[in-house]
């Protein structure tokens, strides 16, 4: 007996690009869910499609997970939930070089906020709109960003005062 | 100002300027269950402002997680809802086990189900304990529900030697098998849970203030739980049956008959009885839990001394006792997660505090925080 949760639909891609047929995006599978990677210029329209759209609603935005991907710059993943429908799915966004921006989703999703306050601070991605873009959990004067790949793992830190740069420049 | 309540009310009534005022709560303060802080803007009782402050209790979880072996990371998500821990540790379990692609034998997957429910049956108790002195009785609730959390920690300890944070499951089933008496041990807690439960229903849902000061308190509707990324007791509060055991199962939770207690209108006293309801439900599910588990073994043979993961990527979802914990892992070959990522429910929760709670009263706030059911580990990781 396996723990293997029964967890989405392999054809909600195709399903998406029926339903929203001028929104390029590759889509593959993760061991749970499919996921769709979409350039930063379409990530607006994609989202605002899968939320509005009848056949897809997704309406909860279960969470929002950032990457630094090293040479690859800065990723966004969005995992998304429709209570209609009952299916799932996640998106991936590529943040442009070397600005690290990306919209903010807080207009179309208010559980966005705190989910891109803590992605802002922990890689640095920086999500333009944001109502709100000030560090979460992290001292509110500190402009590190610990889940960068570059950024070491110590014992113990002083940490008070020091500046890795600001937000969204170095990758 | 005047002695007199008609000279007060007419200085009242008069176009005096008032000044808000602000009230710092926490973080070191009982009723914010841990070191979470608010800055509470005043206008007189009534709550016009209120700023969340957390991080208190961030420990880097994902940081170290990425830092080190896919085992010697389960110690630090024990920690994460330090009272539920065994749910904890089934979530990070069960994602590096799919990502992995290793199976689990049944026995232990109905041994973890076991200590999972009775985590959540731990964790609501401390709910209903803290709430009901957040509502004011005092500590009658509170030592109510010590008996019974009490007498799970002895069995978690009988199990796997230690209270609150086991470390019992492994990549691949659990550490060690049942002691012989169990079973028997198992029912009797049953039993004295049903009592507690029984005590506690007719201590705080027969009590007519408490009910008053809880019914009709900031009531969500089911649009708002969503848009604001409310799962758990807090969404089924509003009406939502959503219950991931149920929308998107895993472990063995298919093969066992349970309901999803849900309220009306999601109110703070709906969220108490959401919870109240859910344990037992908990119960019964353990109740067939002992009834359908197989012998044999409990640890899937064969597993590598070393786990090495090739590409991959997954968002495990879980129903964890505040909502959906969720556990994000993408692995890049090497013993090491490349990314490890922690959807918290109570951080979701939370993150509505401030709608939640202007407009109400002072006092009224501090049982509102209450009703969410944060845990400060989940929320900071």
């Amino acid at each position: 007996m396996s723990s293997e949760p029964v967890i989405g639909e392999p054809e909600i891609a195709a399903l998406v690009r029926e339903r929203l047929p001028d929104i390029p995006f590759e889509a593959s599978e993760t061991k749970t869910y499919a996921d769709l990677r979409v350039a930063p210029e379409h990530f607006l329209a994609l989202v605002t499609g899968l939320r509005d759209d009848a056949e897809l609603s997704f309406d909860l935005l279960r969470n929002i997970v950032a990457l630094d991907m090293e040479e690859a710059g800065l990723e966004a993943k969005y995992q998304l939930y429709s209570f209609p429908h009952g299916h799932a799915l996640q998106i991936t966004v590529p943040a442009p070089i070397p600005s690290c921006e990306l919209p903010s989703l807080t207009g179309l999703y208010p559980a966005a906020n705190w989910h891109e306050r803590e992605a802002a601070e922990m890689v640095g991605l920086v999500f333009t709109g944001h109502p709100d873009p000030r560090n979460l959990l992290l001292e509110e004067d500190l402009r590190i960003h610990p889940l960068r790949k570059a950024h070491p793992l110590q014992k113990a830190e002083i940490l008070q005062g020091i500046e890795d740069g600001p937000p969204g420049v170095e990758v | 100002m005047s002695i007199w309540p008609e000279e007060r009310v007419a200085a009242a009534d008069s176009d005096l300027d008032t000044v808000d005022m602000t009230v710092n709560v926490g973080p070191q303060h009982p009723a914010t269950h841990g070191v979470f802080r608010m800055v509470l803007t005043v206008d007189g009782e009534l709550v016009v402002g209120c700023e969340p402050y957390i991080g208190y209790l961030h420990r880097g979880l994902e940081k170290l997680s990425e830092n080190a072996d896919y085992r010697q990371a389960m110690g630090w998500w024990d920690r994460t809802d330090y009272l539920a821990g065994m749910c904890c540790e089934g979530a990070y379990t069960m994602a590096v086990e799919r990502l992995a692609g290793i199976e689990v034998p049944e026995r232990a997957d109905y041994i973890r189900v076991i200590m999972m429910e009775l985590s959540r049956i731990n964790s609501h108790f401390m709910f209903l304990g803290a709430f009901g002195a957040d509502v004011g009785s005092f500590g009658t609730s509170f030592v109510y529900a010590w008996r019974e959390r009490e007498r799970i920690y002895d069995l978690f300890e009988e199990v796997a030697g230690d209270r609150m944070f086991p470390t019992y499951f492994r990549i691949g089933g659990v550490t060690m098998d049942l002691p012989d008496n169990f079973e028997s041990r198992c029912r009797w807690v049953l039993g004295s849970i049903k009592q507690g439960l029984e005590d506690m229903d007719g201590l705080l849902t027969g009590n007519e203030v408490f009910v008053e000061r809880c019914r009709g308190l900031t009531p969500v509707t089911p649009e708002q739980a969503i848009a604001w990324g409310f799962t758990g007791p807090m969404l089924r509060a509003t009406g939502v049956p959503w219950d991931i055991r149920k929308a998107e199962p895993y472990s063995v939770y298919p093969q066992i008959d349970f309901e999803i207690p849900v309220g009306v209108q999601g109110d703070v006293f709906d969220r108490f009885h959401v919870r109240l309801a859910e344990c037992y439900q908990s119960v019964r599910i353990i109740e067939q839990c002992l009834e359908q588990m197989p012998e044999g073994r409990v640890l899937a043979p064969k597993l590598p001394k070393t786990l090495r993961i090739n590409d991959g990527e997954l968002y495990m979802p879980t129903e964890g006792t505040k909502g959906e914990y969720g556990v994000y892992l993408m692995a890049q070959g090497g013993t090491n997660p490349y990314r490890a990522k922690l959807r918290s429910p109570s951080f979701c929760n939370l993150s509505a505090l401030t709608e939640l709670v202007v407009g109400s009263y002072v006092a009224d706030a501090i049982i509102i925080l209450g009703s969410l059911d944060i845990v400060l580990g989940e929320v900071d990781k």
